[in-house]
């Protein structure tokens, strides 16, 4: 079965792979918090406050998310994301993105690099039907197909 | 977006490429934010990344493409707490501190980058530049373009002044040009409330705990808050002030608060009351029980889960003059209490520069404190901490922040005050 989402391409590109999801806000600078520090390849992350995602390794993960939260550090953390190469592969926002995430994969993207395909506005019912470990695709337009 | 003539020349590189650069990045974030137009940046700057901490900060090579195109801010700015490189005042071994060289071996040179770019002056790193005694206070309506997230909610929750949750990076590009998009907090709709909280509790609660409990509630909405005033009284005194910024940290910390009103205190909710609450707003109720079941939901991410603590960190947001008074009256209680001289916890109480220059030539307190064997800094424990530096360190702190994001345990400030005076943390806690 194929669940479609259309939502709004802030960085557009073509993913596919399987999710990651948290229904929960997205606290970029805690969820990386170590991995900005040590260089190994890897995102683990370090957010004990949010067990959707605690010690999941997030580079090149799929993300699915309402929004994200926290500390503004978190701007540029997605630019040492982008230098190692260890960002997510997409960010994909039940609702609008917000200015804390928009700024940061901007900065990632126009002075890094380093593209993380973002689709915000997927609505509740995305993030409702959603499952961590589902098969997923995006298009350059925002649509995000789930195999279920 | 609509952009004037001269925001379209410079995206047109009509100023240099660095410029346009600059102006499409921001026109980009606009865009992002469905800003229908940029507006003029109208106070001081507070951006989010003070040191050099590799992974944190904006790349040396990055400032220096500003630098040698000419660029600075159109307002000087303020930073947050200066790298913590005042090593005797945290307690640390030698392997810390080395690491912590290595870490900020290019503090000076971004420091030098920094005041090109249009830093205030090199006493202006903190959490809490609208102190008094630090001077970088925005007027209500103030449009701003600031990072730092308890300073955000401050600033537009406490002075009225309007400013988004900008990232780093973004934060420095948009003061740059002096240039914001006009989204979000900015605008008269986007400052309603679309969340009531209730809060029902016999007793006052502790800030940095209802500000988390009301930022897991309403994550990045406004919440206009009702209640309070049973506690704090009316409008905003300097103690009102002092628990709101620490609300607000917490608050932001936990969710992504970037203002709130509280009935009867906060000045648009003074001015505008429940008439601050959207069509069909949500609502919430936080009581006792729902505080008490937040502090046992936090995991202890200490490595020996048992161990009597080895630090103690206050603080965080840095602590203005009345609270660094507080503190000095509950410490000296507590050592009474306890018949003792001198803390058994390697304890740092952290406030801006100009803060601790006023605390000092006070004299009491800080006499109290210093003889006590407190030490004080105007660094921030997380840039010290929030890396597996001291991963063996049983911390403990009074910050719902600082616990958010180090392995620091979080205690009540009743309890810090016995626990650092008798080294043990009691039943209770």
């Amino acid at each position: 079965m194929m669940l479609i989402f259309k939502g709004r391409a802030v960085l557009p590109g073509t993913v596919e792979g399987h999710t990651l999801v948290t229904r929960r806000g997205f606290n970029t600078y805690a969820s990386f918090f170590t991995s900005i520090h040590e260089r190994t390849g890897k995102a683990v992350c370090a957010d004990s406050d949010n067990p959707d995602l605690y010690g999941r390794d997030l580079a090149g993960a799929i993300i699915c998310l309402p929004r994200t939260t926290g500390s503004t550090s978190s701007g540029a953390v997605w630019q040492r994301l982008a230098g190692w190469d260890i960002t997510p592969r997409a960010m994909l926002f039940s609702q609008q993105i917000d200015p804390l995430a928009a700024g940061g994969l901007l900065v990632a993207d126009m002075w890094a690099g380093k593209r993380v395909v973002t689709i915000d506005r997927l609505g509740d019912e995305f993030l409702n039907t959603v499952q961590s470990g589902d098969k997923i695709s995006v298009s350059a337009a925002g649509q995000v197909v789930i195999y279920k | 977006m609509k952009l004037t003539m001269e925001e379209q020349d410079i995206l047109d590189g009509s100023q240099g490429g660095m410029l346009q650069r600059v102006m499409a990045t921001i026109v980009a974030y606009g865009e992002a934010l469905d800003a229908e137009k940029l507006v003029d940046i109208t106070g001081m700057g507070h951006f989010v990344i003070a040191n050099v901490i590799p992974g944190i900060s904006p790349p040396l090579e990055m400032l220096d493409s500003l630098i040698k195109a000419g660029l600075k801010t159109a307002y000087p700015f303020t930073l947050d707490p200066a790298a913590p490189l005042d090593h005797d005042n945290w307690w640390l071994n030698p392997e810390q501190i080395a690491t912590l060289q290595h870490m900020y071996a290019d503090q000076d040179s971004y420091d030098c980058r920094m005041q090109t770019l249009g830093l205030r002056d090199l006493q202006a790193f903190t959490c809490t530049p609208y102190q008094p005694e630090v001077g970088s206070v925005p007027q209500r309506g103030a449009i701003l373009a600031w990072s730092e997230s308890a300073c955000v909610a401050y600033a537009n929750s406490v002075l009225g002044a309007r400013s988004n949750r900008n990232g780093a990076i973004i934060d420095l590009l948009c003061n740059i040009a002096g240039k914001v998009p006009l989204s979000g907090l900015l605008t008269d709709a986007g400052r309603k409330a679309t969340w009531r909280i209730d809060v029902a509790t016999e007793h006052r609660p502790l800030p940095q705990i209802l500000g988390a409990a009301i930022g897991r509630t309403v994550l990045a909405d406004v919440p206009y808050v009702v209640g309070l005033d049973r506690f704090l009284g009316t409008g905003l005194g300097p103690h009102t002030r002092d628990y709101l910024h620490e609300l607000g940290a917490a608050a932001a910390a936990a969710g992504a608060v970037g203002l709130f009103h509280v009935e009867n205190i906060t000045p648009e909710a003074v001015d505008q009351g429940a008439g601050l609450l959207t069509e069909g707003y949500r609502h919430a109720v936080i009581n006792a029980a729902d505080l008490r079941d937040l502090v046992d939901s936090y995991p202890v991410l200490w490595v020996d889960k048992h161990a009597d603590p080895d630090k103690c960190f206050l603080g965080c947001p840095h602590f203005s003059l009345n609270q660094l008074e507080w503190w000095a009256a509950e410490i000296q209680a507590g050592l009474q209490r306890h018949g003792r001289e001198c803390l058994r916890v390697n304890t740092t109480i952290c406030a801006a520069p100009q803060v601790l220059e006023k605390f000092i030539d006070n004299r009491q307190g800080w006499e109290v404190l210093s003889r006590a064997g407190a030490r004080f800094s105007s660094a921030c424990p997380m840039q010290a901490f929030d890396n597996d530096l001291s991963r063996g360190d049983a911390i403990i702190t009074n910050s719902n922040k600082l616990r958010t994001y180090t392995h620091a345990r979080f205690f009540e400030d009743k309890q810090i005050a016995d626990i650092i005076v008798t080294g043990k943390i009691g039943r209770r806690a």
